[in-house]
């Protein structure tokens, strides 16, 4: 493949993977809205949100420093990044190299360390509340994230996803409901990193309930736009590998991803449209089961990669 | 001649005066240092790199001892720059003899250290090892006449002695077993013998010094006892030399057996990595955190050097150097950020006297320097990219993943140690996050901190050493780390894996490209947002309190609350003291109240509470025979009678 169609590949994926991020926010708000048999908003509602966010002036809080003005950006650039190694199907990314799950994982620690100080920044007990529960609960859902890549590692021998979902053709039969798994785990995933029902109440108006929003409190204007928006990129670039590993179980299609990964958006309304949000304590058990579930579809793959009868 | 020059310029020391001493201490230092950077780097550039100091010839040293010297020689620059600002406002209390063999003691502890890693083992190789225990002893005892420093020193002392009984012991076994003491006969005594018991000799021997589970208890003590820039090479480079010594007797295992070693290793890194992150996390002292934080990276390393072992041992190449080779960068990497952050911590310390978290607030307004550069430091410990931290341990998951992917015998070996990596990695976040925001963050909780000022430009010199590693390391690894797998294939006596789909280096390449596009990103949206608001009113106003008009800065989010959902959960790693009363929850208008919490180490108690105890309990039975009446002392002296009557009656005596 020469250089510019290859280049023109992977603009394609990555207009793909913003298209996902820009719809998904819409088709949650509108399961939970048919299923609640609300008129509700149009699916475009959140664009609009946004782009009167981003033509907004700002008030920032006396006891913040530089650091909460340029947090915003670091977030949004940290999740910009992690996007550009997300394939769609068997479509190349912009960037993709052995071993970029590794990365993919540490630009997202990198964005809520910053988003994390900069709630810091602000002096507010609210927010510390928000920060050391986000703290928390990223390191812990971290080990679900590394074993899903061990598992994707595993089954297909490669460790970047662009080879994972690109080079290898066929699965055996037997590894589709372990595929399955891992697509359940990745979806479980989202609901921590992206802060969803049931760790996370994206619309609650208690801050003491809060985790993620309550972490923004003190951003208005265009810095509250562009964190927004990064939450938006995140959730695609999870829903979209979800799809991915779907696809790659059962059928590959590019179609067939868009719409898996739509299908996660749905899923997350249908979850926040039934489900009431953990109670606080039990978020560490909710996620530690994510973990606990992870490593069993690990080594289930493991055992069925060598065969071993279980009888 | 040349120990005659040593020992006049170590009496020099004495000689001058006060405020020169630290001048004539660098000079000596840095002389050592440049002559030590000259031969490691001619040493791992080979013919590339000509030149003679002096007209010398230099010696051969192997790269891994260039390696060690090159950020031995660094740190112990960058130290000695530091302490002079440090030790400034001690200038009054102690006399001059007091300053005089501080320094002398941290030229010693520069040039043993030197010796350590130069030497090819043997009697040397402990004669050093001793006296880099010594100097670093006398160094820790600085504030000797604080109680808490001059327990903190002992321990330590002792601590190091019992390690290096077992060195002794494993060099006396080598040589009375017939062979020589140098790491070079270790070889063949492994190759002919199971090395497996002498190699866990040697790892308590060196663990002990690098601070491995659960040897690991005198760090804590010790580096919140000594002054900031001590703490610094102990922690940046001292600890280092016992990972040295676990490389070296790695190494030497034969290949038969080098893979239960590697598992060995493995679960050393993975239990010190996890035990010293979470104790990291819920610590709230400065230098205490620091301190576990070394003991998390050391277990980092080590998970490193155990993938690597164990790669070698099922031939698995990739596996093998990229552990290795993670393992040597992040022995580097940790080098480098965590001398920065303790010498923020020093920073903080001599300006605001304090080093318990819960009386700052809010430090990043009065010393914005110490902030930006304990900011890069947090980044760079956190492994995130584009620093270097992050390269290190992309070897090592590089490696592991590579272990999983190719499905042989490592696999779950691979995922154990996968899975620590990111869990620690995680926690890590949450440490540090925590440590930073408690301390620079916020509103200042106390006027000592709010007066702070920001500390001379000496000490921020001697910061910018570190820094100028932590950014050339992580933002061109393909040019600093690609290297590393070449020393690290040379060591395991492997070929370096130039195959496709395991080379290491063309993942560096692509990193220097991803993090040069992160890097681009962030700041075209910084300037993006810079310019659209200059068009926009931009005002400034109280933070939200969420209909609270009256905050004060006592209600902001404490250290011990926000490591609070990690201590819920890891209850049985620390054993809490309690001083004073918590807040009621009926309590709806609380008056005062004091409250202190300590989180100690379960671990301590090995070293204190049950053998103590027992001593205690033997003393306390043996004393009943103490009645202090002379019938019973004639009546004990005829049962010992009796009883040798009785023994050579029946020929056993």
């Amino acid at each position: 493949m020469d250089t510019l169609s290859y280049m023109v590949q992977a603009l394609f994926n990555t207009a793909v993977v913003v298209a996902v991020a820009l719809l998904l926010p819409g088709v949650i708000n509108r399961t939970r809205a048919i299923l609640a048999g609300r008129k509700g908003v149009t699916m475009y509602q959140h664009l609009n949100n946004v782009h009167l966010l981003l033509r907004k002036g700002a008030v920032y809080s006396s006891t913040t420093t530089f650091l909460f003005r340029a947090v915003p950006a670091v977030y949004l650039g940290a999740t910009l990044t992690a996007l550009l190694f997300v394939p769609v199907g068997n479509l190349r990314p912009l960037l993709s190299f052995e071993g970029d799950v590794v990365m993919f994982a540490y630009l997202f620690a990198l964005g809520r360390l910053a988003i994390v100080l900069a709630a810091m920044d602000t002096g507010s007990s609210f927010e510390g509340m928000g920060a050391s529960r986000e703290a928390l609960y990223g390191a812990l859902v971290e080990p679900a994230m590394f074993l899903v890549f061990a598992t994707l590692a595993l089954i297909t021998g490669y460790t970047s996803f662009a080879d994972i979902f690109g080079l290898c053709r066929g699965v055996e039969s037997q590894m589709i409901v372990v595929l399955l798994l891992v697509c359940y785990v990745v979806v479980r995933v989202i609901t921590v990193e992206a802060g969803r029902i049931p760790v996370d109440d994206p619309r609650t108006h208690l801050e003491l309930t809060m985790i993620h929003e309550v972490m923004v409190l003190d951003y208005c204007g265009i810095d509250l736009g562009m964190i927004q928006i990064a939450g938006w990129l995140k959730t695609a670039a999870f829903a979209v590998i979800a799809a991915d590993v779907m696809a790659y179980a059962l059928w590959y299609n590019i179609a067939l991803v868009l719409l898996a990964a739509l299908g996660v958006g749905v899923f997350i309304g249908i979850v926040e449209s039934l489900q009431a949000r953990n109670k606080l304590s039990r978020n560490t058990t909710y996620i530690l089961t994510i973990v606990a579930l992870a490593m069993v579809v690990f080594f289930v793959a493991y055992l069925l990669q060598h065969d071993i009868d279980i009888q | 001649m040349l120990y005659l020059l040593f020992l006049l310029l170590l009496i020099s020391v004495f000689v001058v005066k006060t405020n020169h001493k630290v001048w004539v201490t660098l000079g000596v230092v840095g002389a050592g240092a440049v002559e030590n950077i000259v031969e490691a780097a001619h040493a791992l550039c080979g013919e590339a790199f000509r030149f003679r100091l002096l007209g010398t010839q230099l010696r051969e040293a192997d790269p891994l001892s260039a390696l060690f010297m090159i950020i031995i020689s660094v740190a112990a620059v960058a130290t000695v720059l530091y302490s002079r600002g440090y030790l400034a406002r001690y200038r009054d209390r102690y006399s001059s003899a007091h300053f005089s063999l501080h320094y002398m003691a941290l030229i010693l502890l520069y040039y043993s250290m030197i010796g350590v890693v130069k030497s090819p083992g043997g009697y040397d190789f402990l004669f050093d090892w001793e006296l880099m225990t010594i100097s670093s002893f006398l160094l820790i005892l600085f504030e000797a006449d604080r109680k808490e420093v001059r327990r903190a020193a002992l321990n330590y002392l002792v601590m190091m002695h019992i390690g290096f009984l077992f060195l002794l012991t494993g060099f006396v076994t080598l040589s009375s077993q017939g062979y020589g003491t140098s790491f070079a006969e270790l070889t063949v005594y492994f190759a002919e013998r199971n090395p497996l018991p002498l190699f866990a000799v040697f790892l308590v021997g060196f663990g002990m010094k690098a601070g491995l589970f659960p040897l690991h208890t005198w760090l804590p003590e010790a580096h919140p006892a000594a002054p900031a820039h001590i703490s610094a090479v102990m922690s940046g480079v001292m600890i280092k030399t016992g990972v040295y010594g676990v490389i070296r007797v790695t190494a030497a295992v034969g290949d038969e057996r080098i893979a239960q070693a590697g598992m060995i290793l493995l679960g050393a890194g993975i239990v010190t990595g996890l035990w010293g992150v979470i104790l990291a996390a819920v610590q709230n002292d400065i230098k205490r955190l620091l301190a576990y934080s070394s003991i998390e990276n050391i277990g980092v390393i080590f998970i490193g050097l155990g993938a690597a072992a164990i790669g070698k041992g099922t031939d698995n190449a990739p596996l093998a150097v990229c552990g290795m080779a993670g393992a040597l960068l992040h022995t580097v990497n940790h080098s480098f950020f965590k001398s920065l952050l303790f010498f923020g911590a020093g920073n903080v310390y001599s300006q605001t006297h304090s080093t318990s978290l819960e009386s700052f607030g809010g430090l990043i307004r009065s010393m914005p320097v110490t902030a930006l550069l304990f900011l890069t430091g947090t980044t760079a410990i956190c492994a995130l990219p584009p620093l270097n931290g992050f390269v290190s341990e992309f070897l090592i998951y590089y490696g592991l993943l590579d272990g999983i992917a190719a499905n042989q015998q490592a696999v779950i070996a691979s995922v154990c140690g996968t899975v620590a990596l990111a869990l620690i990695g995680g926690v890590a976040v949450l440490a540090f996050s925590k440590l930073y925001a408690i301390v620079f963050l916020g509103a200042p909780r106390t006027h000592l901190v709010a007066e702070a000022e920001e500390a001379d430009k000496f000490r921020i010199a001697a910061c910018a050493i570190p820094v100028a590693g932590i950014l050339a390391v992580g933002l061109a690894p393909a040019l600093f780390a690609a290297g590393f797998s070449d020393i690290a294939s040379q060591l395991l006596g492997t070929e370096p894996p130039h195959f496709p789909g395991a080379d290491p280096s063309a993942s560096l390449r692509a990193i220097t490209v991803a993090v040069w596009v992160l890097v681009a990103v962030v700041g075209l949206l910084l300037w993006w947002k810079h310019r659209a608001a200059r068009r926009r009113t931009v005002e400034s106003g109280p933070t939200w309190g969420c209909g609270f008009t009256a905050p004060t800065v006592r209600m902001q989010y404490t250290g011990e609350s926000f490591a609070e959902g990690l201590q819920t959960i890891a209850t049985s790693l620390t054993k809490d003291t309690v001083k004073g009363k918590a807040v009621d929850k009926d309590e709806i208008f609380p008056t005062g109240h004091s409250f202190e919490i300590k989180h100690k180490d379960t671990v301590d108690k090995l070293f204190s509470a049950w053998w103590v105890a027992m001593l205690r309990l033997v003393n306390e039975r043996v004393m009943r025979l103490r009645t202090g009446k002379i019938n019973h002392y004639v009546l004990f002296a005829l049962l010992f009678l009796l009883l040798i009557l009785v023994l050579s009656l029946l020929n056993l005596i």
